[in-house]
């Protein structure tokens, strides 16, 4: 399989001295649905963000593409970023605009100022949108303010317009942490789905072990901004989840 | 307790509190000794007197500054006790003395010279709606209707005067004829008497020139606030030192801009570009791009920034994060505070009129000086009236805004 993604010696260290990254070398290929596991404050979000770009990294380079994304910028960042959806915890939709509206916004890094302020009347690119959004399942939601829908319900929007980027890539933060676990569920299985059918490489972080035996083809582990485990997931066992986790926590299980 | 560090810096600081507490005590002191007892001392007295307590007392423990400085020297002691908390009540007791002579506080004024408020108190209780006047042709009708001929006669010296209400010029006939021809003949009087609503229509005009001044004060301010409210606000600008040295500017300048009064402005434009309702909406012009530009802004500091990041991580342009991602944003509450802001401009420029911004303020202020009180009294309606449903207005329109 060809790499998508190289990671080499990548440091993230914050203003205010935290050292959330301490040297990650990581290889993604094509294809592969890589889980991110790791406590809160492991260096998780950082990663993710850092190769978008949302977070600058202190050094280390990102190669997307033969491209080495830290030393980008301007438009060719944004060409970068725009082939790399990403869904957040939060969902961060614009809760007081149509879902509709929402899936259009994936397809602002490849239109213009004046393309994009029209964009909810050119008749292609809203038709695109509504396929998206019926592949989530969410069609009949497109003119609902997307604060009016579940939380669920909004996710689905934000991978729609992940969708509408046409991503190689897509960068998932936590994408389950703030739903019930039915509907976390169904979120990972569009993604999964994304996954297989469409061979997006996805990168999610998660603290749900079931889900990632699920639906991940590999597991990542950050401890303290380090890898301290790197395979598949069938070989987490209880000693390596320790490891990771610490010692006082004890796996949850969701189905 | 934390050990203090000794340093000069605060030892002087100690003192120079110590010392402006001290002056201030003999100042008050002096002002009273001054006004009731006319005791005349020279300043340099004063400040000896002054430098000389607060040194004494710089040595005790009972030293305001010290405490201030060095927050161990406080002792357990409750403050009744010690000499340092009577001092403290005592400067606040003997401020309140010397602000109540300052200020002239007069109560027994307040309830003995209500009759002085008579003709503003009459004028609102009957604000002059139809003004009433004697003219030639009514003279001439009441002639045909047989009235005496020293009464046409009397009744000819008033004609052509302006009476503000029917209260006012009857009063004036009762002045004029004899209780037995007052009662006779008030009713044809009063209805030969030309009405005219001379200043109901002056007044209008002069509020609808107020109403659209803040109007146009308001919606001239809000292209420029939003413009600038971008570059104000914290989160949009660059962390470089263009970036900084911009954000700082603009909201030095509109601070600075915001703390001078509407009122101030319109003086300076009353003389800028002539007396009239084009220098109160510069005045209010200013001042609201000033305000909207802090509110605005410090809206766009509260955006929830996971919209931002998100349309961010699609690729998207600077441009295009702030269309898509914060302006839908603040769209709500920018119209709320324009409003809002309208809201204000409307009272304000009735303030503003009084120093030369046009509108009613104006028309008040004139009619103040006239002492028409019946005329000061309908414009003071019709004010309150335009303040009232302005009000109400905003307000539910800024409820409806708050639920999208």
């Amino acid at each position: 399989m060809n790499s998508l993604l190289n990671i080499n010696d990548l440091h993230k260290i914050y203003d205010s001295g935290t050292h959330a990254l301490r040297g990650i070398n990581l290889d993604v290929k094509e294809g592969e649905f890589l889980i991110l596991l790791g406590l809160s404050g492991s260096g998780k979000s950082t990663l993710l963000r850092c190769i978008n770009r949302l977070i600058e990294p202190t050094s280390g380079e990102i190669i997307f593409q033969k491209r080495n994304i830290v030393k980008t910028s301007g438009k060719a960042l944004r060409t970068i970023r725009r082939q790399i959806g990403m869904i957040f915890q939060q969902f961060n939709l614009i809760k007081n605009l149509s879902a509709l509206t929402n899936v259009l916004t994936g397809k602002l890094g490849y239109v213009n100022l004046v393309h994009s302020l029209g964009m909810t009347k050119i008749k292609e690119d809203v038709i695109t949108a509504e396929k998206n959004l019926d592949r989530v399942g969410l069609l009949e939601f497109k003119s609902q303010k997307t604060r009016n829908l579940s939380g669920g319900q909004q996710q689905r929007v934000a991978i729609a317009r992940a969708l509408m980027q046409n991503p190689r890539l897509i960068l998932a933060d936590e994408p389950v942490a703030s739903l019930d676990p039915a509907t976390a569920d169904s979120v990972m299985k569009y993604l999964g789905e994304l996954n297989k059918n469409d061979n997006i490489t996805v990168i999610c972080s998660l603290h749900f072990l079931s889900l990632a035996r699920k639906y991940g083809t590999r597991v990542v582990a950050l401890k303290d901004g380090q890898i301290v485990f790197d395979g598949s997931p069938r070989e987490i066992d209880e000693r390596k989840f320790k490891d990771i986790y610490g010692e006082e926590a004890e796996e949850v299980e969701i189905r | 307790m934390k050990k203090d560090e000794i340093n000069i810096k605060s030892a002087l600081q100690g003192l120079v509190i110590d010392l402006l507490f001290w002056s201030y005590l003999w100042g008050c002191l002096y002002y009273l000794a001054h006004n009731w007892l006319g005791l005349i001392l020279n300043y340099k007295y004063l400040i000896m007197l002054a430098m000389f307590s607060s040194g004494l007392f710089y040595l005790t423990g009972d030293s305001i500054g010290r405490k201030y400085f060095f927050p161990s020297h406080l002792t357990s002691r409750k403050w009744f006790k010690t000499l340092w908390g009577w001092l403290i009540i005592f400067s606040l007791l003997i401020t309140f003395v010397v602000g109540w002579d300052i200020v002239e506080i007069n109560p027994y004024k307040f309830f003995t010279k209500f009759k002085n408020a008579g003709g503003i108190t009459s004028g609102i209780f009957d604000p002059s709606i139809i003004g009433y006047e004697l003219q030639t042709e009514s003279l001439e009708k009441l002639a045909e209707q047989n009235l005496p001929e020293e009464i046409i006669e009397e009744l000819k010296k008033i004609s052509g005067r302006k009476y503000t209400t029917r209260k006012v010029f009857s009063r004036e006939l009762e002045k004029r004829l004899d209780p037995a021809a007052y009662d006779k003949y008030k009713q044809p009087i009063l209805k030969s008497a030309i009405k005219n609503t001379e200043m109901l229509n002056k007044a209008l005009t002069t509020l609808a020139e107020t109403i659209f001044l803040a109007l146009l004060a308001t919606v001239l301010a809000i292209p420029l606030a939003f413009i600038l409210s971008f570059f104000a606000a914290r989160n949009l600008m660059p962390k470089t030192f263009l970036g900084n040295t911009i954000y700082v500017l603009i909201r030095t300048v509109a601070t600075i801009f915001r703390s001078i009064e509407a009122i101030v402005w319109a003086i300076i434009f009353s003389v800028w570009v002539g007396i009239g309702p084009f220098a109160g909406m510069l005045a209010l012009m200013i001042h609201s791009v000033a305000a909207l530009t802090k509110l605005y802004s410090e809206q766009i500091e509260n955006i929830d920034s996971g919209p931002v990041e998100a349309v961010r991580a699609t690729g998207a342009s600077t441009l295009q994060i702030w269309i898509f991602a914060v302006i839908p944003q603040i769209i709500s509450p920018y119209l709320a505070f324009t409003i809002y802001r309208w809201d204000i401009n409307v009272r304000m420029a009735t303030i503003v009129g009084f120093v030369g911004g046009g509108g009613i303020g104006l028309l008040l202020l004139q009619q103040q000086q006239l002492l028409r009180w019946h005329n000061v009294g309908l414009i003071i309606w019709l004010i309150a009236a335009v303040v009232w449903s302005m009000d109400m207005i905003s307000a539910k329109v800024r409820a409806k805004l708050s639920e999208m």
